[in-house]
């Protein structure tokens, strides 16, 4: 048999790699598909690969046509959008300013049995969600937080701050210490130690948790349909109503509101893929 | 004034005391090299002096004021690590410059700082160059340059040439005494390399379990070891640690019984020792000389094995069931199992009691 080079994979495998990739892809692909069919293409079968695409499910989202009326009124669709954007973002700002905090903490001032902490903090997220919803619908109901802003914004901190202590502690834990020791001889203050040193040298394990803490909020179904009302509801309850209770389910404005759906988050980790794929391989390599 | 002065000072983390109640003085001008294996607690004794970590107990004083409460940036002292520590995302100059901004200097002044700085340690090529570009030994400049590009009272170095391979080591063993002997102020430098302790400073604190050992100049810590540890740990190859029994005394010369050999071996002065008592001698391997004759002052054994030197011959010599080893001239031409005679230098034998302290005449 014929040595490969090292650094060179071959046709045959590349071909059975995105065979496999393809693979991967196609549920995404089909429903992109899907959005620019119209309402009779979706409903072919078998499915029609050549149509003539249409924008007109796009713009059902925001605007329906009122019953026997050609009058079009808005759905309200785009408040649902922008909950989903305002509250991931506040709540991944939130986790990520704690959890950076906390991390730091955890690593350069260790409290009396710090693991125990890390490990209580861990034990959070053992468990499905859903055995904590009751108390926490409670505690939302007595407090009056259930269906506000605030409310499910703090929610989704809570449920992010475990693994963004937990990765944050591992990049600090991996920075050399002896750089942060120079520049407190060299007359740095502890916070300017923190700002200008330790913050810096972090970016990718930043870049790298506030990522996957946004496509765990973003993608998050279970505490918003259940903590959230008509003002305040995210994108993927949203969603999830247009098709339940309907006999026939528009699936051309399903997959036009899952295009738009995944656009923001694909264009993040997109603008972010080389900070994350230094912070998922950061301490592989030796310094 | 530029003086570090500590007193009992002790660290303990729980129940590990890694410094346990450390007096010394650096006065000024003085470079006093902290020596000693690795977990020894040098560096943590450098750290509480830095103020980098907090003491247990005990003062540390510099310039004559008590610095026990003030913050590392409060004590105006310059430190070189021993990974370098540079700012990875600054260049050269930058990272030169860092110290100077807390000192509210103009940009002028510090542009004229950092020239200076480069031109002692030769940085000049490589002043916009990243940390990542350089090599080992431009790190290590860089290092320095740092430490001393600020006017602070007293330097600390960490193991400052521990990463340089060894020419490299000996050529900034220099360049780093010649600077500090410019510099005059109280230095102290961490490292478990006994050659550049001996050739860096100007006293040694040689450092065990966090106690200090002994605090000499470097040529009494070879020539005067306070005890088997100090004798041990100084000196290479390893000074040969023998156990002994004395049989006979005699003003300064006594005989001793070692190896299952009657030698007698003068002292120069008498020593307060008894007869029929067990003690350690210790004996350098450079301190015999080959005579032609057994005779009672002298070792007489066989050649058991030969290691190369370069110039020299490090011999292992049998006795009995037992070896101890001398460095001796290549010119000797001895081979494996050839008979040899051996007598130590005339002043170059030490005697410790069983406790491993020596015993000498005061």
């Amino acid at each position: 048999m014929k040595k490969k080079a090292i650094g060179h994979a071959g046709w045959l495998w590349t071909g059975l790699a995105s065979i496999v990739a393809f693979i991967y892809f196609f549920p995404v692909l089909f429903i992109i598909l899907t959005a620019f069919r119209s309402r009779m293409d979706t409903l072919a079968t078998p499915p029609k690969w050549i149509f003539t695409p249409t924008f007109e499910n796009f713009y059902h989202i925001f605007f329906r046509a009122m019953a026997n009326s050609t009058e079009y009124v808005s759905t309200g669709f785009h408040v649902y959008f922008f909950n989903s954007i305002y509250i991931s973002g506040m709540s991944v700002l939130l986790a990520l300013l704690i959890g950076t905090l906390a991390a730091y903490g955890f690593s350069r001032h260790p409290l009396r049995g710090n693991d125990t902490y890390l490990f209580i903090i861990l034990t959070t997220r053992m468990l499905p969600p859903i055995i904590v919803i009751v108390p926490i619908f409670l505690i939302f109901r007595i407090t009056g937080l259930a269906g506000t802003y605030t409310g499910i914004i703090l929610m989704y901190t809570a449920f992010n701050l475990p693994f963004s202590i937990w990765m944050m502690k591992s990049f600090f834990d991996e920075l050399n210490t002896e750089i942060e020791d120079a520049s407190r001889m060299d007359g740095a203050s502890e916070r300017s130690v923190f700002f200008g040193i330790c913050i810096p040298q972090v970016k990718a394990g930043l870049a790298a948790t506030s990522v996957f803490a946004l496509i765990l909020t973003w993608n998050e179904f279970l505490f918003s349909l259940l903590l959230t009302n008509k003002l305040t509801r995210t994108m993927p309850p949203a969603m999830a109503r247009t098709i339940g209770g309907e006999i026939n389910v528009d699936y051309g404005l399903l997959a036009a509101m899952i295009c738009l759906f995944i656009i923001p988050i694909f264009l993040i980790t997109y603008l972010l893929q080389n900070q994350l794929l230094r912070g998922v391989t950061f301490g592989t390599i030796k310094k | 004034m530029s003086t570090i002065e500590l007193k009992n000072l002790t660290k303990a983390f729980d129940k590990l005391i890694a410094v346990n109640n450390v007096s010394l003085k650096v006065d000024e001008n003085e470079v006093l090299c902290l020596l000693g294996p690795s977990g020894c607690g040098k560096t943590t004794t450098l750290r509480m002096v830095a103020g980098l970590e907090v003491a247990t107990s005990g003062d540390i004083l510099i310039g004559n004021n008590n610095v026990n409460n003030l913050e590392t940036r409060d004590r105006n002292l310059a430190m070189a690590f021993q990974f370098y520590a540079l700012y990875p995302s600054l260049t050269v100059a930058e990272n030169l410059a860092n110290p100077l901004h807390a000192e509210n200097l103009s940009d002028d002044e510090i542009k004229k700082k950092i020239f200076e700085v480069a031109d002692i340690l030769q940085l000049k090529d490589i002043i916009n160059r990243k940390p990542h570009q350089l090599a080992e030994g431009e790190k290590q400049r860089v290092a320095v340059g740092r430490a001393i590009i600020r006017d602070p009272q007293c330097f600390l170095f960490d193991e400052p040439l521990s990463r340089l391979d060894v020419q490299l080591r000996e050529q900034m063993r220099g360049q780093i005494k010649e600077v500090l002997s410019d510099l005059k102020k109280a230095t102290v430098i961490v490292t478990h390399d006994q050659l550049e302790a001996l050739t860096m400073a100007t006293k040694i604190a040689v450092m065990r379990d966090g106690l200090i050992e002994q605090v000499s100049s470097p040529h009494d810590i070879f020539a005067k070891p306070n005890n088997t540890f100090v004798a041990g740990f100084i000196g290479t190859p390893q000074m040969n640690i023998l156990d002994c029994k004395i049989i006979e005394i005699n003003s300064s010369i006594m005989k001793i019984n070692t190896l299952g050999q009657e030698v007698k071996i003068d002292f120069q002065s008498p020593l307060n020792v008894n007869t029929n008592d067990s003690y350690f001698i210790g004996i350098r391997p450079r301190s015999f000389e080959i005579v032609d004759s057994s005779d009672s002052n002298n070792f007489s054994g066989k050649v058991d094995l030969i290691e190369n030197m370069g110039s020299e011959i490090l011999v292992h010599i049998r006795i009995n069931e037992s070896t101890f080893r001398s460095v001796l001239s290549r010119s000797h031409k001895l081979k494996i199992g050839d008979s040899i005679n051996l007598k130590p230098k005339l002043g170059q034998v030490h005697l410790f009691n069983k406790d491993g302290k020596v015993i000498r005449d005061e």
